[in-house]
C-alpha cells in the first residue's frame, strides 16, 4: 500500500497533473514527469536542507537516487571520487594508477579494497605510446546483464536505456581438459552436438524442460532440496559431468559445486529464459564500460528529476540531532531524513560500517590480442568459466572470466581486456587467478596461431566412430602444441574486494536494518560516541555475482526504507510512451512468461515418438 | 531521417535550458513533432538539398544541473555531433566561462567535425538599455572565427535567432554527413554490429499477443 504519508511523486506534482486532476479520465494518461532539471532554472548555491542524501555513485546508489527523484524526494548525490561509478566506475589507466594508490594510501578503517597490485607496462601506455591511458576503460565491477532481469526492465521504464547502447554476449565458455568447450545451449546445439550420446541428449531435454518451471515439481527437486545442484544432476538426471558442469557452471554461473538445488535451479532458469528474448544469445553488457556506464545513466536520470550532484565531496561526519552533515570542504547540509553510503565513502572516525567478512578477488588484464577467436561473429565479448579442479592450481572455486573485444569500445583494437575473478580467498584465490590467466594465455596462443589453419585439423574421430567437432579452433590435437610467443600484457591489475553479501547470494535486507545485527556496532539507532557516521545507512559493497542481478534488490530495500513502500519504486510514465511499444519480454510487470527457444515446437525435437511422461533412467514425474 | 546528438554547455543560469525550451516547444511550425521525454528532448529541423526535403532530428542533453559542480559524466559528451556552448551577454565573466567549456568540450571529443556553436544569449535585454551589455559582440565572434566556432546572439526569451541556431548546425551536420559517406560507408555499418535494441524484444514465433494490439 502506498503510505498514506508519502511525498507526492513528480507525476502528481507536475502542473498538467494538478490542472487534469479532477478529471479521472486525464489523471492515467497525462502522468508527465515533471522535468526539474530541465524545465526550472536552478538554484545557485548547493542546497541547504535535502531529504536524502547518499553518498557514492556506484550502481546501487544510482538506482536509489534515481528512483527517488523521479519519486519526488529532494536528493543530493555526491561522491568523493572525481568520477561517476565508485565501486562500479569505469577508468582509464591513469585513473586505475591513482585508485591503487588511494588504497595504498586509505585512511578508512572500513577500506573494502586491499592488496591492489599494479603493473603498467610504460613503454606501451601513455602519452607519446602506441596506446593512450583514456583509450581503456577498466571496470571495476564488470557486469552482464539478462535480457530477462529487473535491471533490464528498470532500464526500460526509466528511459536510461536511452543513454546506453548494448551488444550482445552469446558465447559461454566451459574450460575443461585443457580446452575450451563452446556451450550448448539450445535445443538445435543439443540435436546437432555429435559429441552427445542419445541418451544424454534426452537426459539433457527432459532437465531443461524440468528446469523451465522447477518449483511446480516438488516432488522432483524436493528431497535433493537441501543438496548441491551437481549431486542433484547427477543422480536425479543421471548427467554426465561434462553437462553438469556447463550447466551448473557456466549456464548457472555458481560459484562451486556446493551450490544449492533451488538457487542453483533459478540461476539456469535465467539463462534459459533470457535467451532469444532479442535474439540468440542470453546475455547484453553496455559499450564503453558496464556498471560504470549503467550508473552514469542512472544518476543522469536522478538529474534530469531534481537531484544535485557533486563529485569531488567527501563527508566529515554527521551529526543525527541536530541533522546536519559536513564535509570535509567545511560545506554543510540539513539531511531531514536519511543519509546512504557506501562503505567505500565512509567518513574517517566511522564506526557503523557493516562487517565486510567475503572476499572477491579480482585480476584484470589488458593484453594485446584482439582474442576474436573466442567471440561469435559480429560480437566483441565472451564469457569463460574454470570449474572446479579444472586448473592447474587445483582450484576448489570457479574462476569466472568476462573477455572484452574492442567492439565493446573499452580499449583499442587488437586488444582486448580479461577480467577474472573468484570467491576463493587469500593466497588459494592468488594462485587460482594465475593459473586461470595462464590457461587463458595459452589457448588464445594456440588459437590464434597461424600455423592452424586447416580445418581438418579441428575434426577428430573418436574411439567409437563418432566425428567430434570442436567448437572453436581448439582441440585435443593442439594439447601439445607449444607456444613460441607471449601474451604482450599491457597492464595487469589484482585486487581483493571486500563484501558483506555472500558469494552468489543477493543482498541480505537485514543488512539494513542494522539493529539485527550483532556483527560490529552497526545500528542506526545506536549511536556510539565519537563515531563520525552516527545514524548513517551503509549499503552493501557489490558481491561476487557477475550479472547485475542484486542491483534493484539491493535498490528497492533502501527506497522502502525511506519512503515506507516500495510501490513507486520507479512509477513513472513518460510522454514519449505511446511511441514506444512496452517491451513483452522484459516482464515490465513482474509477469515472467517462460516461452524460449527450449520450450516451443516440441515436434523439431527428433526423439523418437517422444511421450513427456516418459523419462530416462529413473526419472519420475 | 538523419539523427545527431547535440550536447548543451555553459554555465548555470546562462539560460541553455531557456533556449532549448523555445526550440522544442514554441510550435510556430506545425508539422514539427517534439517530444519530451525523461532522457532528452528531440525535436526536427527541415533542410533543402537540391529542393529535396530533408529532416534531421536533434537528440538534445541538457545538462540537468550537473555541470554546476562540474560533475558532467563522460557520457554526456560521448558521440555527441553537436554543441551549443552557451553565455549570457549582460555576465562580465561569461564569455571566459564559454571558453572553458569549449576547452572542454574539445578535450573529451574525439571528432573532428564535431559542430560548435557559440551563443550569446539574452540580447533582448539590452534591446532597450545597451549599458545592460557587458561582453561585445566583436569579441565573441572573434574568438568563435578564431576557434572555428559558429556564432550568433540570440534571445531565448523573445526567440530572435533561436530557430536559425538549429538550421545552421543541421545544416552543417547534414554537409558532413553527406562527405563522409561519400568517402566512407563503412563507419556506420560497423557501428550497428551486435548492436541490441532492448525496448524491441524479438517476437515469439507462437505468441499470439506479441503482434499489434
Amino acid at each position: 500500500m502506498l503510505s498514506p504519508e508519502r511525498r507526492t511523486s513528480m507525476a502528481e506534482r507536475r502542473p498538467s497533473f494538478a490542472n487534469f486532476s479532477g478529471n479521472s479520465n486525464h489523471i492515467d494518461t497525462l502522468m508527465v514527469p515533471h522535468l526539474a532539471g530541465i524545465e526550472d532554472p536552478l538554484p545557485e548555491t548547493t542546497p541547504e536542507k535535502v531529504d536524502v542524501l547518499i553518498a557514492g555513485t556506484g550502481l546501487v546508489e544510482s538506482v536509489l537516487a534515481a528512483a527517488l527523484a523521479w519519486q519526488g524526494s529532494n536528493v543530493l548525490h555526491v561522491d568523493s571520487n572525481d568520477y561517476y561509478g565508485d565501486s562500479a566506475a569505469t577508468l582509464t589507466v591513469d585513473q586505475i594508477k591513482n585508485w591503487v594508490n588511494r588504497i595504498h594510501n586509505s585512511k578508512n578503517e572500513s577500506e573494502p579494497y586491499k592488496n591492489a597490485k599494479l603493473y603498467i607496462s610504460s613503454s606501451n601506455i601513455g602519452p607519446d605510446c602506441k596506446y593512450a591511458s583514456r583509450d581503456f576503460g577498466i571496470d571495476l565491477s564488470p557486469k552482464i546483464l539478462f535480457a530477462k532481469s529487473d535491471l533490464l526492465s528498470i532500464l526500460v521504464k526509466s528511459r536510461v536505456h536511452q543513454y546506453l547502447e548494448f551488444q550482445s554476449l552469446s558465447t559461454f565458455h566451459t574450460y575443461e581438459n585443457d580446452s575450451f568447450e563452446k556451450l550448448t545451449n539450445t535445443k538445435q546445439d543439443i540435436f546437432t552436438d555429435q559429441n552427445l550420446t542419445l541418451m544424454t541428449k534426452r537426459n539433457l531435454m527432459k532437465f531443461l524442460k524440468f528446469v523451465l518451471n522447477w518449483e511446480k515439481m516438488p516432488e522432483i527437486w524436493q528431497p535433493y532440496a537441501d543438496k548441491s545442484i551437481t549431486d542433484f544432476l547427477f543422480n536425479k538426471f543421471k548427467l554426465e559431468k561434462p553437462q553438469v558442469f556447463e550447466l551448473v557452471f557456466s549456464i548457472g554461473l555458481c560459484s562451486n559445486m556446493d551450490t544449492k538445488v533451488p538457487l542453483a535451479l533459478n540461476r539456469i532458469r535465467r539463462y534459459l529464459v533470457s535467451y532469444d528474448v532479442y535474439g540468440p544469445f542470453p546475455v547484453l553488457y553496455s559499450k564503453y564500460g558496464g556498471a560504470g556506464e549503467v550508473s552514469q545513466g542512472f544518476c543522469r536520470s536522478a538529474a534530469v528529476a531534481g537531484a544535485t550532484y557533486k563529485l569531488n565531496e567527501k563527508l566529515y561526519s554527521y551529526n543525527p540531532t541536530t541533522q546536519v552533515a559536513t564535509f570535509t570542504d567545511g560545506s554543510k547540509v540539513t539531511v531531514t531524513e536519511k543519509i546512504i553510503m557506501s562503505p567505500t565513502q565512509a567518513p574517517e572516525g566511522n564506526k557503523h560500517v557493516p562487517e565486510q567478512k567475503y572476499e572477491v578477488n579480482r585480476m584484470v588484464c589488458l593484453v594485446e590480442k584482439d582474442c576474436k577467436e573466442w567471440f561469435s561473429e559480429d560480437e566483441s565479448a565472451a564469457v569463460v568459466v574454470f570449474p572446479p579442479g579444472s586448473l592447474k592450481s587445483g582450484n576448489k572455486h570457479v574462476v569466472q572470466t568476462l573477455i572484452m573485444g574492442s567492439g565493446s569500445e573499452c580499449c583499442p583494437q587488437g586488444t582486448s581486456i580479461w577480467y577474472l575473478s573468484t570467491t576463493e580467498s587469500g593466497v588459494r584465490a592468488e594462485m587460482d587467478l594465475d593459473a586461470a590467466l595462464e590457461a587463458l594465455e595459452i589457448s588464445i596462443i594456440r588459437e590464434s596461431s597461424e600455423e592452424i589453419t586447416n580445418d581438418n585439423d579441428i575434426v577428430q574421430i573418436s574411439d567409437d566412430g563418432r566425428p567430434i567437432i570442436n567448437s572453436v579452433r581448439l582441440g585435443q590435437s593442439f594439447k601439445e602444441y607449444v607456444p613460441r610467443e607471449s601474451v604482450q600484457h599491457l597492464m595487469k591489475l589484482s585486487y581483493t574486494q571486500l563484501t558483506s553479501t555472500p558469494p552468489f547470494d543477493v543482498v541480505n535486507p537485514a543488512l539494513f536494518d542494522n539493529d539485527e545485527l550483532n556483527n560490529r556496532a552497526n545500528s542506526v539507532n545506536k549511536f556510539i560516541p565519537n563515531a563520525s557516521d552516527n545514524g548513517i545507512i551503509y549499503t552493501a559493497m557489490p558481491s561476487s555475482e557477475i550479472s547485475y542481478d542484486e542491483v534493484v534488490t539491493a535498490a528497492k530495500v533502501l527506497y522502502e526504507k525511506i519512503v515506507g513502500s516500495d510501490d513507486d519504486f520507479f512509477d513513472v510514465d513518460f510522454e514519449d510512451d505511446d511511441n514506444d511499444a512496452m517491451p513483452t519480454g522484459a516482464s515490465v510487470n513482474g509477469v515472467i512468461n517462460y516461452e524460449n527457444a527450449i520450450e516451443d515446437d516440441e515436434e523439431d525435437i527428433q526423439m523418437g515418438e517422444d511421450d513427456s511422461n516418459e523419462f530416462v533412467g529413473e526419472m519420475e514425474i | 531521417m538523419l539523427q545527431f546528438k547535440l550536447v548543451l554547455l555553459g554555465d548555470s543560469s546562462v539560460g541553455k535550458s531557456s533556449i532549448v525550451n523555445r526550440f522544442v516547444k514554441d510550435s510556430f511550425d506545425e508539422f514539427r513533432e517534439s517530444t519530451i521525454g525523461a532522457a532528452f528532448l528531440s525535436q526536427t529541423v527541415t533542410i533543402k538539398d537540391d529542393d529535396q526535403d530533408v529532416t534531421v532530428k536533434f537528440e538534445i542533453w541538457d545538462t540537468a544541473g550537473q555541470e554546476r559542480y562540474k560533475s558532467l559524466a563522460p557520457m554526456y559528451y560521448r558521440n555527441s555531433n553537436a554543441a551549443l556552448v552557451v553565455y549570457d551577454i549582460t555576465q562580465a565573466d561569461s564569455l571566459e566561462k564559454a571558453q572553458s567549456w569549449v576547452h572542454e568540450l574539445k578535450n573529451k571529443v574525439d571528432d573532428n567535425n564535431l559542430v560548435i556553436y557559440l551563443v550569446g544569449n539574452k540580447v533582448d535585454l539590452t534591446k532597450d538599455d545597451e549599458e545592460k551589455r557587458v561582453v561585445d559582440r566583436d569579441v565573441a565572434e572573434k574568438y568563435a572565427q578564431e576557434n572555428g566556432l559558429l556564432f550568433n546572439e540570440v534571445s531565448a526569451k523573445t526567440g530572435e535567432g533561436i530557430q536559425q541556431i538549429f538550421q545552421t548546425i543541421g545544416e552543417n551536420l547534414y554537409e558532413v554527413r553527406k562527405k563522409e559517406n561519400t568517402t566512407n560507408n563503412s563507419n556506420m555499418a560497423n557501428r550497428a554490429h551486435g548492436q541490441v535494441d532492448i525496448q524491441l524484444p524479438r517476437p515469439s514465433t507462437n505468441d499470439s499477443t506479441s503482434c499489434c494490439s
